[in-house]
């Protein structure tokens, strides 16, 4: 935190329609020889693919054939690839219902946790009242609560609600545990929006409110985006939440795949295809969001 | 991402945020009640639970605390929480660090970007079948023992009968020597018969050939001829050199006297052998130990010597993407004209990077390591999934601990409140840290 | 609720759909499978508890009955028990004399699968004492086959090995006495049994991979050691659901190429069994949920899901042609004719914390005595202070 000067927006825009820059990794490559350097990612892109490669093709060979031999072997004997697991998921009613309960629990989380969030978020950074900061190291603190922590106690609650075992029982206990991270990473991204910005809405006389929509959202968008990702990829992966706080009705694909289980876990090609399949979901919102990300990069000046 | 921070005292003041307790209010409540309702008062009843014991019945003061710290496997977890929290989030925010930056011009950074982040979209049981694809012990169905099982064989041939034993009435194992020595000694011109077990017969060289009895060397030749055979003919007599039984070539035999080798040579497709010049006086027979040694089967990944770097490194899989992803995003937000500023002046790129970009990017490297510093004191389902059974008290750390105190072992509420509150001491230092940051950064 | 997911919980419904038909009462099943425990508790915690539970282990229902969570049985529910069930099995649902739970589904614990084709290959028959088993073992081992896989990843193997030992050397009485924790595991009694396990578990050369290879190896793949292509070893010691795992791994058959002996006596004629099962107790007294325990008492259940296969039940009047394939018919004769002999899981009736969790008690302390066997004393003073905290606590 030692340097920038002030950046009024128009520098911002300058770079934007300047010639092409060249970033630092450019300059890097340029040091370094490019040749390496792309040899060092692909190395590091086969160290992370080897194991989806693995678990891809257990999710395309038989049970059998699994526990009988290396994953790997299906390479030299292709014969034995099957889309046979997958054909099996897809037939399966329960798989399609826990699915859209994946997404009912899913996408209502995430939209709570970045509004709530980036609200908390924005009244502890440009609303000065008594406290703040405790309020801040408080959400901090209670990140490090972990979920099992809760779970009797709140079902104690639910209990008492009546709401043990429905969908909103679910959102509620996500948006919950989602939003100290929320405020956490939001805040952060917020005292960086430029002070000039702010202050040139509330002498136009702006309500509170109308910055925050106006001013701090849109320029927020890659930490918003971001967030969103990581805390959808995080509910829709969830099972322990949703196995202790769902019932088989309300229950996402988590845990439907997890009671196609056969017993002492046998059954690694079930897992596997139905692990592939519940994370096309994820991976899709992460393409689309992707582009926020980078047009993230001119966010601080206002259009 | 740019920070900016007031320069000078008088900027501060002149332009603080309003004094404005109404709207905070508003927009604070709705995030309040949450964390009031499902963070608050869990927290606070298990400070209050903590201090009763199992059944939540009797008041037990700071008894669970107190078999906390005496309690061998706790301690264990207290100790590898203690090494994920010194490696695992500093190594993370490193790479995710190198990888954006290296990536950020890259034309295929977004691919690269993608596949960093595949990891975190599979969910964590997949994780936990994937990482016993990678690291289990058995080289044909953990890919990394495979691959240095496959290396490792391609520069030294493996041995002739890894397993194999000579009946225990003739030899016996040797210990300084290694393989295996004769009971009694012999002198030259004898014929020693070798009787071995312990391999298939179908593993059997292919040239191996019918097993025969040679006949005597000349005494005045000072030579030792014998037989070794797989003595494992359903039919025949233990020790004995039955028909049909086969011969073990290439097994080299030694003759020792006072515990050195003098002679040595290797037995043909029939098994048979001679030892020739073998000086007068009494020798043993000694069956090398290089026609025994076990093949290369790679290293035991999950045992409890490696478990923890292991689990260490499939998080490590897990959490890149995470610092990818969001050093990326802040790394496409810093103002170009600070970087061209500094190159302008002369700068080199690492000058650059190291005086320009890192203290532009360090609140948010700061935010994600605190994050991933968190993530790490939570974890315990990884554990879980991926380390065996036998080793779970080795890889144990103190969110996996509570889990099975909790829920596992008969449920131990207060045991298991002791730890979550731990948990919470733990961070801290973290908070304290961070109360100062909030307090300098505030605009 | 119950521990049963995938084939397990669509044959469950099965046995369900009939007491539906029969009574218009709706009953919808969940399974929670291991975690079974952690979702009980946070269901009676939240006050939302189901009206009957299926609990995998004799210590868990001690454990929620001592919470009073469970309502015992009514009178109704023990006279069609008593009609039903063979001798002990009334006895093992029940918690210091009151009746509790209905052994549904049990399982024989003390069985050898070996590979039939291994077998032949050296000639060998099922031996029919420990001293021919250990010989049997050798001769393997001689000819270059591992004759043991030991899933020394999953403590329950391991206790499985030492129960049905114990019962051997030291007696059904000692046994009882033992589970009941009433003699120490410093007993010399532990150390006979300790030292006879030794004779298999300190030698290498007896099991697939060595101790250390063992000690990775987990219940499932232990059993594809056995059965896979290309096998690895010989013979696995475990109960009559190994079937189950042979069936959905690997391409052998069972009854074929996968056949079983009683674990060895060692004295022949021996007949200790131990077993263990799946009971049915009740939550609440509604007059549906002891009717719903009063037919999953009866023959008409147990018939159902015999015949859909994977099941071994303690009703006495199945015979073995009820049974789905021969080796589980005679299974579950054995199972219900055993007589004095007949012990429920020992580690199975002990409090969780000692009996049955992961890296503690009596799961921890067998692998490391499987990792150096040499250790008896160790091992039983270890054993002893974990037993001695156990109970002490609970």
């Amino acid at each position: 935190m030692t340097t920038p000067a002030k950046k009024s927006p128009s520098v911002v825009e300058v770079s934007v329609t300047g010639a092409p820059r060249r970033g630092t990794a450019a300059r890097l490559v340029g040091a370094l020889g490019s040749g390496a350097l792309r040899l060092l990612l692909i190395t590091v892109a086969l160290l992370w693919m080897v194991p989806l490669m693995g678990l891809l093709l257990v999710s395309l060979r038989s049970g059998a054939d699994n526990t009988n031999s290396g994953w790997w072997t299906v390479l030299l004997k292709p014969t034995e690839l099957t889309l046979a697991n997958y054909q099996g998921l897809v037939q399966d009613g329960v798989v399609l219902r826990s699915f859209l309960n994946t997404v009912y629990i899913s996408v209502p989380s995430t939209v709570l946790v970045v509004g709530i969030g980036a609200m908390a978020a924005y009244a502890l950074v440009w609303l000065d009242f008594p406290g703040r900061d405790w309020i801040m190291v408080a959400v901090v603190g209670l990140l490090v609560l972990p979920v099992q922590a809760a779970l009797i106690p709140i079902s104690r609650l639910y209990g008492a609600l009546g709401v043990f075992g429905s969908i909103t029982g679910a959102i509620l206990f996500h948006v919950a545990f989602g939003l100290p991270f929320a405020v956490f990473l939001l805040r952060d991204f917020f005292v960086g929006i430029p002070r000039d910005l702010l202050e040139a809405a509330r002498m136009d006389g702006a309500r509170e409110w109308r910055i925050f929509r106006k001013v701090v959202l849109p320029v927020s968008r890659p930490a918003l985006a971001s967030l969103a990702v990581f805390q959808f990829l995080w509910v829709w992966n969830d099972m322990l939440v949703a196995l202790v706080l769902t019932s088989p009705d309300s229950a996402p694909l988590t845990v439907a795949l997890r009671s196609d289980l056969r017993q002492f876990g046998t059954n690694v090609d079930v897992l596997a295809s139905g692990a592939l399949l519940s994370m096309l979901v994820p991976l899709l919102v992460f393409f689309v969001f992707q582009r926020h990300f980078v047009q993230g990069a001119f966010a601080t000046s206002p259009r | 991402m740019p920070h900016d921070l007031p320069s000078d005292p008088a900027d501060h003041r002149a332009s603080r945020p309003r004094r404005v307790l109404g709207p905070a209010i508003l927009f604070l409540l709705p995030a309040l009640l949450f964390l009031a309702v499902f963070l608050l008062y869990p927290a606070a009843y298990s400070v209050v639970r903590s201090l009763y014991d199992a059944s939540g019945a009797r008041f037990v003061g700071f008894d669970n605390y107190a078999h906390m710290f005496t309690d061998d496997r706790t301690l264990t977890a207290i100790r590898n929480t203690g090494i994920w929290v010194l490696v695992a989030p500093a190594l993370v925010t490193g790479l995710g660090l190198v990888f954006a930056v290296l990536t950020e011009h890259v034309r295929w950074a977004t691919a690269f970007r993608v596949l960093l982040f595949m990891p975190m979209a599979i969910s964590l049981f997949a994780s936990g079948i994937v990482f016993r694809l990678v690291y289990d012990e058995n080289p044909g169905r953990g890919v990394v023992n495979a691959a240095m099982v496959s290396v490792h064989d391609a520069f030294s041939t493996p041995s002739e009968y890894p397993g194999a034993a000579p009946r225990e009435a003739f030899l016996l194992p040797d210990t300084t020597l290694g393989g295996f020595s004769g009971t009694h000694t012999h002198e030259p011109g004898r014929v020693v018969e070798l009787p071995m077990v312990g391999v298939r017969p179908d593993d059997l060289p292919e040239q191996a050939s019918p097993a025969s009895v040679p006949e005597p060397a000349d005494p005045f030749d000072n030579a030792v001829r014998g037989v070794v055979w797989l003595d494992v003919d359903l039919d025949g007599d233990p020790g004995v050199l039955d028909d049909g039984e086969y011969g073990m070539p290439r097994m080299t035999v030694q003759a020792v006297q006072d515990g050195r080798v003098v002679a040595s040579t290797t037995t043909g497709d029939d098994g048979r052998f001679t030892l020739p010049r073998t000086p007068p006086g009494e020798y043993t027979i000694h069956l090398a130990a290089d026609n025994f040694t076990e093949p290369f089967r790679g290293l035991t990944w999950l045992g409890p010597t490696l478990v923890t770097p292991v689990l260490i490194s499939s998080w490590v899989w897990i959490m890149t993407g995470f610092a990818v992803t969001f050093i990326a995003a802040g790394l496409t937000a810093i103002p170009r004209d600070a970087l061209e500023a500094a190159r302008v002046d002369g700068a080199t790129e690492w000058q650059v990077f190291r005086k320009v970009t890192i203290p532009l990017l360090g609140p948010l490297l700061l935010v994600v390591f605190v994050t991933l510093t968190i993530n790490v004191l939570k974890i315990f389902d990884l554990v879980f999934v991926i380390a065996p059974g036998s080793v779970q008290s080795d890889a144990g750390v103190i969110a996996l601990r509570m889990w099975q105190v909790s829920f596992g072992a008969g449920g131990d509420q207060g045991l298991g409140s002791a730890l979550v509150v731990l948990l919470m001491v733990l961070v801290l230092p973290i908070m304290y840290f961070n109360i100062r940051r909030f307090r300098r950064e505030r605009p | 609720m119950g521990p049963w997911a995938g084939d397990e919980q669509r044959a469950f419904e099965r046995v369900l759909a009939v007491f539906e038909e029969r009574t218009g009462v709706t009953v919808s099943y969940s399974g929670a499978g291991d975690d079974l425990q952690t979702l009980l508790q946070t269901r009676i915690q939240g006050g939302d508890e189901p009206d009957v539970a299926l609990i995998p282990q004799a210590g868990l229902i001690e454990h929620f009955a001592d919470e009073g969570a469970l309502v015992p049985l009514t009178t109704d529910v023990v006279d069609a028990l008593d009609e039903n069930m063979a001798g002990a099995w009334t006895g093992f649902g029940s918690v210091e004399g009151t009746p509790y739970g209905v052994y549904l589904k049990v399982a024989d614990k003390s069985l050898v699968w070996y590979n039939d084709a291994l077998f032949a290959e050296i000639g060998a028959v099922p031996p029919r004492t420990w001293d021919e088993f250990l010989e049997l073992s050798n001769d393997l081992a001689d000819i270059g086959v591992s004759p043991l896989s030991i899933a020394g990843a999953d403590g329950w193997v391991l206790t499985d090995w030492f129960e049905n030992v114990y019962l051997r050397t030291a007696g059904p009485r000692m046994y009882d006495r033992l589970g009941r924790h009433e003699i120490p595991w410093t007993d010399p009694s532990v150390e006979v049994a300790l030292e006879t396990l030794a004779q298999v578990w300190g030698q290498d050369r007896l099991m697939s991979g060595g101790r250390g290879g063992a000690l990775q190896t987990d219940f499932p793949t232990s059993v594809v050691d056995v059965y896979g292509d290309d096998p690895d070893a010989a013979m696995v010691v475990g109960a009559d659901f190994i079937g189950g795992v042979v069936i959905a791994g690997t391409n052998a058959t069972v009854g074929d190429d996968a056949r079983v002996f009683p674990f060895p006596p060692m004295e022949e004629g021996d007949d200790s069994v131990v077993v263990a099962g799946d009971a049915a107790v009740a939550m609440n007294d509604r007059a549906a949920t002891m009717e719903l325990l009063r037919f999953l008492a009866g023959a008409d259940a147990a018939g159902e899901w015999a015949a859909i296969g994977g099941f071994v039940s303690p009703n006495r009047h199945l015979t073995a042609d009820d049974y789905a394939d021969p080796v589980t018919g005679r299974v579950a004769e054995r199972v219900v004719r055993a007589g004095d002999g007949v012990r429920f899981d020992l580690s199975d009736q002990q409090p969780t914390v000692f009996g049955a969790t992961v890296g503690d008690g009596m799961w921890q302390t067998l692998q490391d005595f499987l990792r150096d066997p040499s250790d008896v004393e160790g091992t039983m003073s270890r054993l002893e202070e974990e037993a001695t905290h156990a109970y002490g606590e609970g």
